[in-house]
């Protein structure tokens, strides 16, 4: 079951812990990395742990949030105008919005933070901060966020409900949030290893902002295929027998045969769900090579499938993928691909992403 | 026209009952000790998703505008020894987890919204855009406690699920999402609380929304 009708994408940019698109591609081109050791707790300080901030941003809290200038200067980039009227829908994508302001105000008392708080708050600041008309969906489903944005707004231009669909999709770390990760134990001091072969598994976290304006007719690109499934067996893990990646990539209703793809994987650098969906991607996929970008980019949550979207449009504009950036050989399976590669030899990537709950997300992008 | 009819429905309103009185009330409903964990909003919604069964092939839609009160304001004030368990169980869309994964049960399609004002009609929307026979649209809010001293929680509990359907056979009520003209007056629109009390008293609405149609539910 296919989740979504094909649509094409007229605009797609991102930022990160690189900065923007081109200089996020260079970067991981490169093969270097955003992540640094930051307190975990921001200036409450704490264990330092991998952390990719936006450059320049802190991980202090700030009222209006620190992060709201980046958010601005990245929506300011987005084409067209009189976005969130009836034909131009806007879909806000996020896990966390602004939550880290309600950590803010519990450690300073100051009132002032708590109207950026819930994504209630922090959505009516965003809509009125950036102009926006009252047509405006919102989807949160912690790390496959970005996707439901996509999906759904291939489902609004399919019926004719929209001209052009503007999705936004942003994450910024906060201390809730590494907090949160850290009590979990998977966010160490660690630095993230995608797909490698290693005795213990660990994540990195980065800021992630990206927009996408999708179109039925406009543009280079197009998302072919969307599709979804949620596994509903444990919070933070997966069935041990991959069925769930397995479930989603069948979903998508789409074979190998005849096309030649490349992989860019969720890969968040943890183990047992890093080798269930490398087994599963190159099962379906075989001989496609694999790669992961939040060794370099940190993990975006809800972000992370439009900011690495962005990056996989400009990479095959570019002609060239990054490779696996924070991880060397073995790899888990031997389509990981480590080096960064030359993308015309394909006809499209395959995009996925995973989130608690076994929830699981994929996209075939490809030339329109 | 977008059209489903709404086959079944189920309703909590437990307004400002404490969480344990809800856990106490409840505890039937779930496997022995499965209820411990549960936030009083997942309680809720498993009470009144679960009688619909929701299978693998159901669209599930999910409104929340502030989600997991309780467990926020728990999981922040566990700081700096930060709780995984309650860290878990603030992320959007915890409630309906909770529900699925005691009942094992996966399901492809999971659309959890949130937001404010609009926040109905565009959930409605995900479900009238559904392309599955049978859509479960669900929703619910929890009141919180110090978060709602600042006015930014619900001041009322309740969860509710319906049963959507592409076929009218067993209707109670009809949902239409109809073209109008594109200068037609935003109306305000329904909050979620208000959404709930149309369902629970049987009363129809319809109103201009934001992406210029015509919302409406009809009762048989």
């Amino acid at each position: 079951m296919a989740a979504s009708p094909a649509v094409r994408i007229a605009a797609c940019e991102t930022i990160t812990g690189f900065g923007d698109t081109a200089e996020t591609l260079a970067a991981l081109l490169a093969g270097r990395s955003a992540l640094r050791p930051v307190p975990v707790l921001g200036p409450d300080g704490g264990d330092l742990v991998p952390m990719a901030l936006i450059p320049g941003r802190s991980l202090d809290e700030t009222s209006p949030p620190n992060w709201l200038p980046y958010l601005v200067a990245l929506v300011a980039t987005i084409p067209g105008d009189n976005w969130g009227q009836p034909r131009r829908p806007v879909i806000f994508t996020s896990s966390n919005f602004g939550v880290g302001s309600l950590y803010a105000y519990k450690t300073t008392g100051e009132t002032a933070h708590l109207a950026y708080g819930t994504p209630r708050g922090c959505l009516t600041f965003l809509v009125k901060q950036l102009g926006l008309g009252p047509n405006v969906t919102t989807f949160s489903h912690a790390c496959v966020s970005a996707h439901l944005g996509l999906i759904h707004a291939g489902r609004l231009l399919d019926a004719g409900l929209a001209d052009d669909v503007l999705i936004i999709s942003f994450d910024f770390l906060s201390p809730f949030v590494s907090g949160g990760f850290h009590a979990l134990k998977i966010l160490n001091a660690e630095f993230p290893s995608p797909y490698q072969k290693r005795p213990a598994g660990s994540i990195g976290l980065g800021d992630g902002a990206a927009f996408a304006v999708l179109t039925r007719d406009r543009g280079d690109f197009a998302i072919a295929a969307q599709a979804l499934h949620n596994e509903m067996h444990l919070f933070t893990a997966n069935r041990a027998d991959g069925t769930g990646f397995a479930a989603c990539l069948e979903n998508l209703n789409i074979s190998g045969g005849g096309r030649r793809l490349w992989l860019k994987g969720h890969g968040t650098g943890t183990l047992e769900a890093g080798l269930l969906e490398a087994r599963a991607l190159t099962e379906r996929f075989p001989h496609s090579p694999l790669v992961s970008w939040k060794g370099g980019l940190g993990h975006t949550l809800g972000s992370c499938g439009l900011v690495e979207l962005a990056i996989a449009i400009a990479a095959i504009r570019q002609g060239r993928a990054p490779g696996t950036v924070g991880s060397q050989p073995e790899g888990i399976v031997p389509e990981v691909a480590f080096d960064a590669f030359d993308t015309s030899a394909f006809d499209g990537v395959l995009c996925t992403s995973n989130a608690f709950g076994g929830a699981h997300a994929a996209l075939l992008l490809t030339h329109a | 026209m977008l059209e489903l009819h709404l086959t079944a429905l189920h309703l909590e309103d437990a307004h400002h009952e404490d969480p344990a009185a809800t856990r106490d009330r409840l505890r039937d409903h779930y496997p022995k000790g499965a209820t411990r964990r549960m936030t009083q909003l997942g309680l809720l919604v498993g009470s009144t998703l679960n009688p619909l069964n929701p299978g693998q092939d159901d669209t599930l839609i999910y409104a929340s505008g502030y989600a997991e009160t309780r467990a926020l304001e728990g999981f922040l004030d566990s700081f700096p020894g930060a709780s995984p368990t309650l860290f878990q169980t603030s992320i959007h869309p915890s409630a309906v987890q909770q529900t699925l994964i005691g009942r094992q049960q996966p399901v492809h399609a999971f659309f959890p919204l949130t937001g404010g004002a609009r926040l109905v009609e565009q959930a409605i929307t995900a479900a009238l855009l559904a392309p599955t026979s049978r859509v479960i649209l669900c929703g619910g809010e929890e009141r919180g406690t110090w978060m709602l001293e600042h006015g930014i929680a619900s001041d009322r509990t309740f969860a509710f699920a319906c049963a959507l359907s592409t076929s009218p056979v067993g209707a109670i009520a009809r949902l239409t999402l109809a073209p109008k003209s594109q200068d037609a007056p935003l109306d305000p629109g329904l909050s979620l609380g208000e959404f709930f009390d149309h369902l629970r008293q049987h009363q129809p609405f319809s109103f201009t929304t934001a992406s210029g149609r015509q919302l409406s539910l009809v009762w048989s």
